[in-house]
């Protein structure tokens, strides 16, 4: 069994808490991303578990076996770094080779794998090759050819796709996601990219100073995220996010922004959480929920930048505490310094609690 | 007036054309962005604006000058370097005072050009701070203000923003644009990252192996390239290629992946060109009356949920494609679907994968 568990998993360096009671279980094959910037712990943790370095407390368990004490190399791991490394002298065939060799793998066996996982990978054409005369795109593709080929059950991946370039980057991202849907391993990716992980794991675990902030599918993350800080990073661009204060309205209960007015009413789930509440609280919608209103049933805001980037037209709105984003499919004809009304789809709005950061569940 | 303009410009290292005859103006006070895949050329570009590289062919000229014989003091022109390239052991003042300084300009004259360059780029209250004490934004700043206290014709970028993580780079790259519409002054950019040439450029040059292949607004190469090389540079995810064939009252790509109904289809077009956003996905069956015969079958391959778009991967005939879907429809691999594209929205490519003019 593959399955790994984290429990209350702590790692300091001297002072400095790098992670912090961590709990965190990954099902046997599934395709786990550690997403958060850097120093949040995630490389830590991945560390920990393929054995390289040793948890301050907590367990490891893969399956049902505890792994303390356990050295790397039998843990029946399979790695892969942000730099390949591969033996720039021999070919990608030997490369590929080199592993199952080592175990003695009779060289029918070794054939028959090589062929598969270059077939996967598209390296066929490139087998003979020497490692030196290829690029960081190739070469970090046969990295992952090196560690696929044991058939590891756990399967560790850190930032593997940062230093190729963008267009490689989306190609890798389907071939990894078909790797994993082959060999079925327990896939465990580190990154600090929301696009990678929203695009091939089945769940997310979003890490922050080392303290882990939420586990979820893509969608349930961006959908529902915990907290702000997990709303801010989920999404390109991230959520909108406005303090203001519940505040009655004669169309039903409403957020009072200050200067900035008044929000739309609410769907009458969050103000009914919300009723009861004291304090100030975030009002949050996705930029890609927006709505262009044309009376004054919106936020009246004035156009501070127009990005076109292809299809997409990012309109920035307002200024410091108070910007938001839009997102549209085409060009809205807004342009700097005019005044825009915008009307965040009800179903979209998330209200935070703005002392703890924590969201408010509708109901 | 600072534009810059390229006549005919060639530069070899060895036997390799790094540079090859290249013509463009950059106009002044424009941002202008070179954009391409590594060893395309940009740096090189550079390197011959700032006159650390002199061209072995073709003319180049500053402000109406021509500055082939011209050393880089002369040409006056600025450069910030990737990663900002800040020194650590000083304060934000002393960076900013150092161009200055090392040529010795009077004192006097150095506190007027800092105090009108930090006014600029409103750095007047943290300019004591070390780059340490900095954010990412404010060491920008900074790093601009050391280019710029020279009052050069015109400054350069190469690839700034490129070591920061992805959120901040969204950030930084507006407030670029933001920092250049203020300044006012022409500014050669270069990038290796596709979104972020079309957020900030007033223009964008693509090359390819140090060619000149367009030029043009974000907007009018995104939305007419003029070959399929350039069409598969900008955007995300990139655009679908499909070999083509005139089929009986319209185009049949790849086998039956998809079908335009379309009679002004070039008719030497060989492959066509659908963006992702511009393909319609419907459940299948669909009624074939509907849209007039254009809906094709394909299987759904891949569903990549990015939260406020969906990419799907399609499997139709011997092709892959991918559309990009507004939310989060409810579509799962291996569902079959119908997939269409409107045929005004259909780039057509002709043999030597340039454009064609429907």
């Amino acid at each position: 069994m593959s399955a790994i568990q984290l429990r209350n998993l702590t790692k300091t360096f001297g002072d400095f808490t790098a992670l912090k009671t961590m709990d965190l279980d990954i099902a046997d094959g599934e395709f786990m991303a550690l997403l958060g910037p850097s120093g949040c712990g995630k490389s830590t943790t991945m560390n920990m578990i393929a054995g390289m370095e040793e948890p301050t407390s907590g367990k490891i368990l893969f399956g049902e076996r505890d792994m303390a004490g356990v050295p790397m190399g039998r843990r029946g791991v399979g790695f892969v770094f942000q730099n390949y490394a591969i033996f720039t002298h021999m070919t990608v065939r030997q490369n590929l080779a080199y592993g199952p060799r080592m175990r003695g793998a009779a060289k029918a066996e070794i054939d028959r794998r090589v062929g598969a996982i270059t077939e996967l990978l598209q390296l066929t054409p490139l087998l003979d090759r020497k490692a030196d005369r290829l690029s960081v795109n190739i070469l970090q593709r046969v990295a992952i050819g090196r560690s696929a080929i044991m058939e590891p059950a756990i399967f560790l991946l850190d930032e593997p796709l940062s230093n190729v370039d963008a267009a490689f980057r989306a190609v890798m991202r389907t071939e990894l996601k078909q790797l994993q849907r082959q060999f079925k391993q327990t896939m465990v990716y580190v990154t600090h990219d929301q696009l990678e992980a929203m695009t091939m794991a089945d769940r997310i675990a979003v890490m922050d100073h080392g303290v882990l902030q939420q586990v979820g599918t893509p969608l349930e993350v961006y959908n529902n995220p915990a907290n702000v800080f997990v709303a801010r990073f989920i999404g390109a661009p991230g959520m909108n996010l406005l303090k203001g204060r519940p505040a009655e309205s004669d169309r039903g209960l409403v957020v009072d922004l200050g200067p900035m007015g008044v929000t739309p009413p609410l769907p009458d789930a969050l103000a009914a959480t919300l009723r009861g509440a004291r304090g100030d609280v975030l009002y949050g919608f996705r930029p890609e929920q927006v709505a262009l209103a044309q009376d004054r049933r919106g936020l009246a805001m004035p156009v501070t930048f127009v990005e076109r980037i292809g299809a997409r037209t990012i309109v920035h709105l307002g200024q410091g505490d108070g910007a938001v984003k839009a997102v549209f499919d085409n060009d809205v004809g807004l342009s700097i310094g005019q005044t825009a009304i915008v009307a965040p789809a009800a179903s979209s709005v998330r209200i935070f609690d703005a002392a703890s950061g924590l969201a408010m569940k509708a109901g | 007036m600072a534009d810059i303009v390229f006549r005919n410009v060639t530069k070899r290292y060895g036997t390799t054309l790094a540079v090859d005859d290249a013509s463009f103006t950059v106009n002044d006070n424009e941002f202008f962005c070179f954009f391409g895949p590594p060893l395309s050329g940009k740096s090189t570009i550079l390197r011959l604006v700032l006159g650390l590289e002199s061209p072995d062919a073709g003319e180049i000229l500053i402000g109406g000058r021509p500055v082939n014989a011209m050393s880089p003091a002369e040409r006056n022109v600025a450069m910030v370097f990737q990663n900002l390239a800040l020194f650590p052991h000083m304060s934000a003042l002393d960076n900013v005072r150092f161009p200055l300084v090392e040529r010795g300009v009077a004192e006097l004259q150095i506190k007027k050009r800092v105090a009108d360059v930090a006014a600029k780029l409103h750095i007047g209250h943290i300019l004591h701070k070390p780059p340490a004490q900095l954010s990412g934004g404010e060491r920008q700043r900074v790093a601009i203000a050391r280019a710029l206290v020279r009052d050069p014709n015109a400054y350069l970028m190469d690839d700034p923003i490129s070591a920061l993580d992805a959120r901040l780079r969204e950030e930084t790259r507006v407030e670029l644009k933001r920092i250049q519409r203020e300044l006012g002054k022409t500014l050669i950019y270069v990038t290796h990252d596709q979104e972020e040439a079309m957020s900030i450029a007033d223009r964008i040059a693509i090359l390819e192996n140090g060619r000149i292949r367009q030029i043009g607004a974000p907007a009018e190469i995104y939305d007419r390239p003029a070959s399929t090389y350039v069409a598969r540079l900008l955007g995300s995810p990139m655009m679908n290629i499909l070999k083509s064939a005139r089929g009986e009252g319209g185009v049949e790509a790849a086998e039956g992946t998809i079908r335009i109904v379309d009679k002004a289809a070039p008719a030497d077009a060989v492959e066509i060109g659908l963006r992702p956003e511009d393909i319609k996905v419907r459940p299948w069956p669909i009624d074939g009356k509907e849209d007039g015969g254009q809906g094709r079958p394909a299987r759904v391959f891949e569903v990549e949920p990015l939260g406020g778009y969906t990419v799907v991967t399609l499997a139709a005939g011997q092709a892959r494609l991918k559309a990009l879907l507004r939310g989060q429809p409810d579509i799962r691999p291996d569902a079959m679907v119908a997939i269409s594209c409107e045929p005004a929205r259909v780039h057509y490519f002709g043999q030597s994968g340039g454009a064609l003019a429907r």
